[in-house]
């Protein structure tokens, strides 16, 4: 008999991670040598070298935090190293990571007496490629032979399912995590779950409610004459201690209704004090709630992306740490109006539903086990995990030949239990069978397979069983952000949708700016790519880059050039790259800095203080126009450039989550900032709006197809809402297309080309390569005098390639060396 | 390049011809034919290789499946399909199938498909 299948799913927390077990009926949670399911992702390493992980290293946090780190998963996929003073090290996040992973690996050995070789890792719904591929960096040097990666909302879903019978309709999972949240709305129907989309915040968590009650007890020593500032290095040892005192009290504050901090002998520069103070459940409450309130806020926002009114939700799946403070639950039930699924456990709820997923993805834990079975080999194709009562088996014989006796011609499956038989199938023409199997619900399902030969006789099958667990399954997980690739105009060539299916693969063709000599050491052409929902290329994140160096081309390249960029993405969200340069048949596929950008404190201070100067000028612009949405919008700007200095401040004072946190929200502000320069350009904008729709109408009447005109009306609809709505954003996305249409009808008029040609050829002393530019000019004149308007358009479209884009757009479009 | 319009695009790329199935099919019909399909274009088998269009028959990929069954488990965006895809597709030819769109333009491979979707000739 075949032994249980194993599934190991790792939650990979911020704070906290845990590790689960399932063998496709039931959830086990791994202990860890504590005897508890839940290890803090806390790593020491001592002067000597060694490394703790987990409680015993969470002892140490106050007493020796030189050597003691936590919270590093919040700088995944940052190049910033963490120091170990006595040992004298420094470690990348995703190696202290790393040993997390490594630590729970040996749990399971202890537990189930098998060291896993692949798991299913969770990581959250909005984490970025950057700390995607930190994460399966971490995976590997904890000596995992293959891990999938799942977004966390999908996992707390998956386990939620397996446990509560009857879960159709929507639902929300609410993931507050130490450091991050995640909601994510999704629906279930016939035994399948789908996410019908994500959001959250990536600087969002229980340790904003640490921070607060900190903030208020830093207040409230104040009032005794002690004065500790966050952002003063010399009090850093103080502050640390209040955050551990504080966090203790949030947590005896859930069951007890006051708690008190008490740190004997804080060293504030020099002088020593003692603080105790006592935290009623009420004050913590009123302290939370603003967190709280941000988070709603984000749910509120996701329901209405996806249409779904108020009560029309069937239940929130609570998930996270913080999110068993009774506050949460009680202000996310309420304002909601939907009721918290009970008896899940929100701390190892991600655990488990990774477990559930590595058995949908046929993950099987064992390292593969060398069986020796004589027999006819065949392919097999068949869901590891089914939601589906009868799903198929799809196979195919590796060799069709042989000797006759040891080749089947027909095949049979028989489900173990004795109780299901397919009948006997012929192999086709290809040696293949597709054949449905009926499952027994929720139970793994194991299938031996037998062949016969051309005389009837039994022929050995290998492998000879196969097992398929029959439960809730999760279809394709949709891509969580937008990406594409910034160009030189600052405009982002859209790859792949927020909401896109993954794994997904697109091509498209981009054309080099600049050329690039052969051999030139520092010539670069930079193709960076973006991930975020904003069509200028600034407002969104830089998640990587490939670079094209002068170095490594084999043959000089000319602007203008074509690079074929392809860009991958796998289920987990995993980005590759491959660019292929058609002229001199050379690929390029070393993606450069696939990494967070670093806050460097001061030169957020000074974005902060260009960006509050230019608040300034747009406040009493939008005073002088009495635009009130713009008024409020920059009040919402001017309270977020407060948190960033507050965030720049703890950032000097040695926390670099702060300084990531702080360049963060200020690309938010920066997008805001967008939205009201749009409000003020209005006026410019409906009357660009008003010409544009003159002009297009006659083109596209005279010359546009039949498709065109019907697609001219639809716009021209669309552009009168946008003006009526007053909505800039649209009325712009709206003038693109609709001068896209004007300018194809126009490209149909016979003379549109010369006029084209002649433009681009005024310009063309400003070149990128002149020489060639003003060849191609005499190549139009000469096709402009044989009236060859193919010709005309070639030439033309060629000199467009060589015309400079303007420098400012392609300083923000991330230096982007592609168009 | 030739450019197809788009309503040409839909009607042979849509899911359910992709997914082989009709517009009254279950979704779980839609999950174990596209499961059955990956696995079979997984294994390389040519039955699985083309399917039937108004248009012919038309080459089938893995991400062709794959997008046709994330199409068809959004609601809103199945309905769109259902009504391109209210015409039945043509038998497929009994053997091995012609490769796709390399004649030039001929009779219409579907002569009753304007009567199907609902336009009338007089």
């Amino acid at each position: 008999m075949t032994s249980a299948p194993l599934y190991v799913g790792i939650d990979l927390g911020t704070t906290n991670s845990t590790a689960a077990v399932f063998d496709g009926e039931k959830v086990t949670l791994v202990r860890n040598a504590q005897g508890s399911p839940i290890t803090p992702s806390v790593v020491r390493i001592d002067a000597r070298g060694n490394v703790t992980v987990g409680a015993k290293a969470r002892r140490f946090l106050d007493t020796d935090a030189e050597n003691t780190r936590s919270e590093f998963k919040r700088l995944m996929g940052t190049a910033q190293g963490i120091r170990f003073g006595a040992a004298g090290l420094e470690r990348r996040p995703e190696e202290l990571a790393a040993e997390v992973l490594r630590s729970l690996r040996a749990d399971v050995r202890d537990q189930i007496g098998v060291l896993p070789a692949r798991a299913v890792i969770s990581v959250p719904a909005l984490f970025e490629l950057p700390q995607t591929s930190a994460t399966s960096e971490a995976a590997r040097l904890a000596g995992f032979e293959r891990v999938e990666l799942l977004q966390e909302p999908i996992a707390s879903a998956l386990a939620a399912g397996w446990t509560i019978e009857d879960q159709g309709g929507a639902w929300l999972v609410y993931d507050l995590g130490g450091g991050t949240f995640d909601v994510s709305l999704l629906e279930t129907r016939d035994g399948l779950l789908r996410v019908v989309g994500h959001d959250g915040d990536n600087f969002l968590g229980g340790r904003d409610f640490d921070w607060a009650i900190v903030d208020w007890a830093i207040a409230q020593a104040a009032r005794d004459g002690v004065v500790i500032r966050r952002g003063d290095p010399a009090h850093a040892a103080a502050v640390r201690k209040i955050k551990l005192a504080a966090e203790e009290a949030k947590i005896e504050l859930s069951r007890a209704e006051s708690a008190s901090i008490t740190v004997p002998g804080l060293d504030v520069g020099g002088a020593s004090h003692d603080l105790d103070v006592t935290l009623d459940r009420e004050t913590l409450e009123r302290l939370c709630a603003p967190a709280i309130d941000r988070s709603i806020a984000v749910c509120r926002r996701l329901l209405q992306a996806h249409g779904v009114a108020d009560g029309g939700l069937t239940r929130v799946v609570l998930v996270g740490g913080p999110s068993v403070m009774p506050v949460v639950r009680r202000l996310v039930s309420q304002q909601l109006s939907v009721p918290p699924a009970e008896g899940l456990d929100p701390m190892t709820l991600v655990a488990q539903g990774a477990a559930i997923f590595a058995a949908t993805a046929g993950l099987e834990a064992r390292p593969s086990a060398i069986e020796q079975v004589r027999g006819a080999k065949v392919w097999l194709q068949y869901p590891a995990m089914s939601s589906d009562l009868t799903p198929h088996v799809v196979g195919r014989l590796v060799e069709r030949t042989g000797p006759v006796n040891s080749v089947p011609t027909e095949i049979q499956l028989a489900r173990a239990d004795g109780l299901w038989d397919s009948p006997w199938t012929p192999l086709d023409e290809e040696g293949a069978f597709v054949l449905p199997v009926s499952l027994v619900p929720r139970k793994p399902n194991v299938f031996r397979l037998t062949g016969k030969n051309i005389q009837g006789n039994a022929v050995t099958i290998d492998p000879p069983t196969l097992t398929i667990v029959q439960g809730l399954t999760i279809s394709d997980p949709p891509l969580s952000r937008t990406i594409g690739v910034a160009l030189a105009s600052n405009d982002v060539r859209v790859y792949f949708e927020r909401g896109a299916p993954l794994p997904a693969r697109r091509t498209f063709t981009l054309h080099t700016v600049d050329s690039v000599a052969r051999g030139a050491e520092k010539a670069v052409i930079k193709i960076p790519i973006v991930q975020g929902e904003y069509e200028q290329a600034h407002l969104c994140r830089l998640v990587g880059a490939l670079e094209i160096g002068g170095k490594e081309l084999k043959q000089t390249l000319a602007s203008g050039a074509e690079v074929e960029l392809t860009i991958e993405l796998d289920r987990g969200g995993r980005m590759s790259a491959r660019a292929l340069i058609p002229a001199i048949g050379q690929v390029f596929e070393h993606v450069a800095h696939l990494l967070v950008p670093e806050a460097d404190p001061e030169v957020l201070a000074s974005t902060v203080t260009a960006t509050r100067a230019r608040l300034g000028e747009l406040r009493t612009d939008a005073f002088r126009r009495q635009a009130r949405d713009s008024i409020e919008r920059l009040g919402q700007v001017e309270s977020a450039l407060d948190d960033v200095g507050r965030d720049i401040d703890a950032a000097r004072g040695g926390d670099t989550d702060a300084a990531q946190k702080a360049r963060r929200t200020l690309i938010e502000v920066d997008a805001q900032i967008e939205a009201v320069e749009l409000d003020r350009r209005w006026p410019e904008l409906d009357r660009e709006a008003r010409e544009a729709l003159i002009w297009t109408t006659g083109w596209v009447q005279d010359y546009g197809q039949p498709h065109e005109q019907t697609l001219y009306q639809e716009t021209a609809k669309a552009v009168d809402k946008a003006r009526q709505a007053r909505d800039p954003l649209e009325l712009q996305r709206q003038l693109r297309l609709l001068r896209r249409l004007g300018s194809s009808a126009y490209g149909r008029h016979p003379e549109a080309w010369k006029h084209r040609f002649e433009d681009a050829a005024a310009d063309a002393g400003n070149a990128t390569d002149v020489a060639r530019a003003q060849a191609l000019v005499k190549e139009g004149r000469e096709a402009l005098a044989k009236g060859d308007n193919e010709a005309l358009r070639r030439v033309t479209q060629k000199l467009w390639q060589l015309l400079p884009s303007a420098a400012e757009d392609r300083r923000k479009g991330h230096e982007s060396g592609v168009r | 390049m030739s450019q197809k319009p788009d309503d040409f695009q839909a009607l042979a790329d849509n899911p359910f011809y992709v997914l082989g199935l009709r517009p009254d099919c279950s979704r779980v019909d839609v999950e174990r034919e596209g499961q059955k399909l990956l696995g079979m274009l997984g294994l390389k088998l040519k039955s699985a290789a083309t399917y039937m269009s108004p248009l012919g028959p038309r080459p089938r990929t893995e991400d062709k499946v794959r997008a046709a069954m994330a199409a068809l488990r959004d609601h809103e965006k199945r309905l769109a399909h259902e009504f391109w895809a209210s015409l039945p597709p043509p038998a497929a030819p009994p053997k091995p199938p012609p490769a796709p769109e390399t004649k030039g333009p001929g009779p219409a491979p579907f002569t009753e498909a304007f009567a199907a979707l609902g336009w009338r000739r007089s």
